[in-house]
């Protein structure tokens, strides 16, 4: 019994296959307009997961906690005597101050990111020369010292040269010699950065003496995370602690809530697909409607007819799905989601070169499957059965 | 008896403004292996009366009983797997999917049984030897003559070896020579124990020494 | 949360699986008050062809309420992403009170529908069709079974709060959890073990001692036994199993083991035991139509289909779930 099923469904699947191939005009219209329904929706997805999975590669090394001081409400300077009484707290390995902001420059329009901190102090500070392109990392005593990232070098045109200068608050200029330069392979975190001094940071903000901007602090075990951020809060009741993996969770909770509102967008792209669909499905010519009849008299069931149109609805759209998936991972990894990136990573005049490639498994094709393929089925099957129940003696009248 | 029915009416729209009675009080026996010529105009219920003998839909009232299976209200599905059984129809303009090739067209009926493509090839290349058009089994229906469309309709109906053959208006699209042809093909199955049905006006028909009675049919009912 | 593609998949699919059944409801309501088998008017003839409008729909919702579960334990696992202290879908599901009563409405949707079609093929197979009036209106019982399933689900999506503290999956599921939803705590692995094997082997010799000679009274016991096996066997795979798959002997999540890094064998094992329960229950559930016209042959038929399938899944999920654990226990493990 189970064989004479499975010979059936495998006849019908044959049927299906041919009449699929004999209507092949009209299915591939249906096709290619549905690939291209699955190629945006796919696309956003796709786009969201290699963004995730860059946010949490990136953030992957970040300090577990920052400490910041607030006051009314904003970020203030920090003393850098706080750091001497987290010192206090087990647990906590490192604690690293930095004086960072953003510097604006008039004649590029461009907004530069500038970190002043000693590398040595890093955990990793021995291997920072690794992310350079060329040149070396500065030490605590060199003045006048900085690392830029490939942006910095492109919209300040100092390719050829070896020195820049910046404004200070006063309008005087603070001259940097370019010690290094990042690897084009950091971008996503280098591209806008330009890592100085402490001293020369302190110099170019005119930030007061023992204050800092925050401190990075690395703790020992992940898993007291929480346990020592609650301590630290509670130490300094004035700060703001902010957590490694609350951090990820925000990039999620953003990078979600953008590729949510695409999708809400693109619902209506699939809306109108969907009706199309269904129209198409609808519409029996007389031969589609004799060729119903004649099987039906040969002897073949509604449920038979049912199964022919299931058949057929599921080959185009597999066929629409896999097209239209590849030509979305195409669309992200070889053209950077061009046509979403506006949408997913904002504006600037440094855009950063990020390299999108996504890591896809199983439940993120079911995703797009849920929202593509699942509505066009399930829009075909009214028109199926109208089809299905094309009475049989149509053909001997 | 093969074929028996006993005071069959079929009503259409039942209960609506547009019922239309489209048999009334039909009697009819027809024992096996015999040919019958069933010959009425356009809209004297002749069409109606075949769909009901070859189990496409029961009777509004009535007893129709074909191969041994009262059909009285049986739901679509077990009529469906009667019909696939029992019957063989052939078609007045021979009702060939037009892009499938022969042998496709021949051995449609035996997809939904679950027969594997080997069995199905096999029982079609038979027939279509036996008609004489094998060598053309792998062209499109709408690339063959005729004649060979004609005996590919026959070669379908057989397929299931079905006891009952039913031909609705088949020489209506024929020249003399393809007409008799036919007859000739039909005279052969009764031959082999076939009961045959055959609607018709063509006096080839009606006039072959085959064919063992003719009934009319005006109105919905029968006159002999 | 509704502004995420997970959530908005999910409600997209549900709304899907209650329109269809909906529709289907229609038929079910005018063939209750309509259907005359006798009859040859218009209307009849019409509802005759409704139905195979209503069962298509019917079979399609089974399949998309399939997937809807999929798509619900594969969410929650995407959310458990930003939901602080989720450490996977486990957490997720428990981030408020609506995550673990939806997945339990999704998995019986599975196990209705389900029976809904056996009911069908079974009312096709006789020629008077002697089960339309309970077929439809089962039908019709269907539907606050998907607004609730549709409810749930959407309470569950808008009470997700991103900043929310939660469970994780080791805190629920671990032995020495003190907080009152300890479900393993009364059990050992070794007691939990005894009683999944026991049962299995109980389960298949009852199940050969029937198909040798259906008895109603054992079949309804085997019934009782799936049913049984089915809770017994999520607990094993929480309590003992999984940690087995993991390799790590306190995460004991029954989500996580459909995680590609688990090479999907969540998907075996629940794919083998639902459908294994499914068959083993629905047996003696049709016992009871077996009197009825038409049908004297079609209800044994699919019975001893329905044993043969449930013995045949039980052989497979007994080998899938004591795989790791006897490749463990064969390459030495702690005895």
């Amino acid at each position: 019994m189970f064989k004479t099923t499975l010979e059936r469904q495998l006849n019908i699947l044959d049927y299906a296959l041919s009449s699929v191939w004999r209507r092949r005009l009209k299915n591939l219209s249906v096709m290619l307009v549905f690939a291209a329904a699955i190629f945006l929706l796919a696309s956003f997805q796709m786009t969201t997961t290699a963004l995730n999975q860059a946010a949490s590669s990136m953030l992957a090394k970040a300090p577990e906690i920052t400490v910041q001081r607030i006051s009314a409400g904003r970020q203030a300077s920090i003393p850098l005597a706080y750091g001497e009484k987290l010192k206090a707290i087990f647990g906590i390995r490192r604690i690293v101050p930095r004086i960072w902001g953003y510097h604006f420059v008039e004649p590029n329009r461009a907004n530069y990111t500038v970190i002043g901190l000693d590398p040595a102090a890093m955990p990793s500070g021995k291997a920072l020369g690794l992310t350079l392109a060329k040149g070396r990392f500065f030490t605590a005593g060199q003045k006048g010292k900085a690392v830029v990232g490939q942006g910095v070098v492109k919209t300040m045109n100092l390719a050829d040269r070896r020195n820049f200068s910046l404004f200070r608050p006063d309008l005087t200029l603070k001259p940097f010699g370019i010690s290094g330069v990042f690897a084009p392979g950091t971008n996503l975190l280098t591209d806008d950065l330009i890592v100085t001094t402490m001293a020369d940071a302190r110099d170019l903000f005119r930030i007061p003496a023992g204050m800092v901007t925050d401190f990075c602090v690395y703790v020992a075990n992940p898993a007291e995370i929480q346990t020592i951020a609650g301590k630290i809060a509670k130490r300094l009741p004035d700060t703001r602690v902010l957590t490694r993996p609350q951090i990820q969770k925000t990039y999620q909770v953003v990078f979600g809530w953008r590729s949510g509102f695409g999708s809400v967008c693109l619902l209506t792209a699939l809306a109108a697909f969907t009706i199309f669909a269904w129209d198409k499905a609808s519409g029996l010519s007389p031969e589609e409607r004799r060729e119903i009849s004649i099987l039906k008299i040969l002897g073949w069931e509604t449920a038979d007819v049912l199964t022919v149109r299931f058949w057929e609805g599921l080959l185009v759209s597999a066929l629409a799905f896999a097209v239209g998936c590849t030509l979305a991972w195409i669309h992200v990894v070889k053209f950077g989601a061009a046509l979403f990136r506006p949408v997913m990573m904002g504006w600037s005049v440094i855009s950063t070169s990020l390299h999108l490639v996504p890591d896809l498994a199983l439940a993120d094709f079911l995703l797009i499957f849920a929202f593509t393929v699942l509505p066009y089925l399930a829009a075909t099957i009214i028109p199926a059965w109208r089809a299905a129940t094309v009475p049989a003696d149509s053909a001997i009248r | 008896m093969l074929i028996e029915l006993q005071d069959v009416t079929k009503i259409y729209n039942q209960g609506q403004a547009n019922e239309v009675k489209a048999l009334d009080r039909i009697n009819l026996t027809i024992p096996s292996g015999s040919l019958m010529c069933l010959r009425g105009a356009s809209g004297s219920g002749k069409s109606t009366l075949l769909a009901v003998i070859g189990c496409v839909f029961p009777p509004t009232s009535g007893r129709a009983t074909i191969a041994g299976k009262l059909l009285s209200r049986l739901p679509d599905r077990f009529l469906t797997m009667h019909r696939r059984q029992f019957i063989g129809f052939i078609f007045q303009q021979f009702n060939i999917l037009p892009e499938l090739n022969v042998l496709d067209n021949v051995t449609l009926p035996l997809l939904p049984v679950g027969i594997s493509p080997r069995e199905r090839r096999k029982r079609g290349l038979r027939l279509l030897e036996q008609f004489a058009i094998a060598h053309r089994r792998n062209f499109a229906a709408n690339q063959i003559s005729g004649g060979e469309l004609q005996r590919v309709a026959i070669a379908r109906a057989l397929i299931n070896d079905p006891p009952i053959i039913l031909a609705d208006e088949p020489t209506a699209h024929l020249d003399t020579r393809l007409s008799e042809e036919f007859m000739k093909i039909i005279s052969g199955l009764k031959e082999v124990g076939k009961t045959i049905v055959i609607t018709s006006h063509d006096p080839l028909v009606t006039e072959n020494s085959a064919v063992e009675r003719i009934v009319d049919i005006r109105d919905g009912r029968l006159h002999a | 949360m509704f502004l995420n593609s997970w959530s908005l998949a999910l409600t997209l699919c549900s709304a899907i699986v209650f329109i269809l059944t909906a529709i289907a409801a229609r038929t079910a309501v005018r063939v209750l008050r309509f259907w005359d088998p006798a009859s040859d008017d218009t209307r009849q003839i019409g509802l005759e062809s409704e139905t195979w409008l209503a069962s298509t729909l019917v079979e399609y919702g089974l399949g998309f309420q399939i997937i809807s579960l999929v798509l619900f334990a594969l969410a929650a696992n995407h959310f458990c992403s930003f939901l602080t202290g989720a450490m996977c879908a486990t957490g997720a599901l428990k981030a408020n009170a609506y995550g673990m009563p939806t997945l339990l409405i999704k998995l019986a949707g599975v196990f209705v529908y389900g029976f809904w079609i056996v009911l069908h093929r079974l009312d096709i197979s006789s020629e008077s069709y002697p089960l339309v009036r309970l077929k439809y209106g089962y039908l019709v019982l269907l539907l606050p079974l998907l607004v609730g399933d549709i409810s749930l689900q959407s309470l569950y999506i808008a009470h997700l709060k991103p900043d929310i503290v939660t469970s994780c999956c080791a805190v629920v599921f671990s032995k020495t959890a003190s907080d009152g939803h300890n479900l393993l705590g009364s059990f050992s692995q070794a007691s939990v073990l005894q009683s999944f094997y026991g049962t299995a082997t109980g389960l298949a010799a009852l199940g050969l001692f029937l198909h040798k000679r259906w008895q109603a009274s054992l079949a309804w016991l085997y019934a009782g036994a799936w049913a049984w096996f089915l809770g017994l066997s999520l607990v094993a795979v929480i309590a003992v199993f999984s940690s087995y798959i993991y390799a790590m002997p306190f995460h004991h999540c029954p989500f996580c083991i459909l995680k590609p890094e688990y090479s999907y064998i969540g998907f075996a094992l629940y794919g083998t035991l639902l459908p294994a329960a499914f068959f083993g229950m629905a047996g003696a559930m049709i016992d009871p139509l077996r009197h009825r016209p038409g049908l004297a042959a079609s209800v044994p038929n699919f019975q001893k289909m329905a044993l043969g399938v449930s013995l045949f899944l039980l052989v497979v999920f007994v080998t899938l779930t004591s795989y790791h654990l006897l490749l463990y226990r064969l390459l030495g493990g702690e005895s």
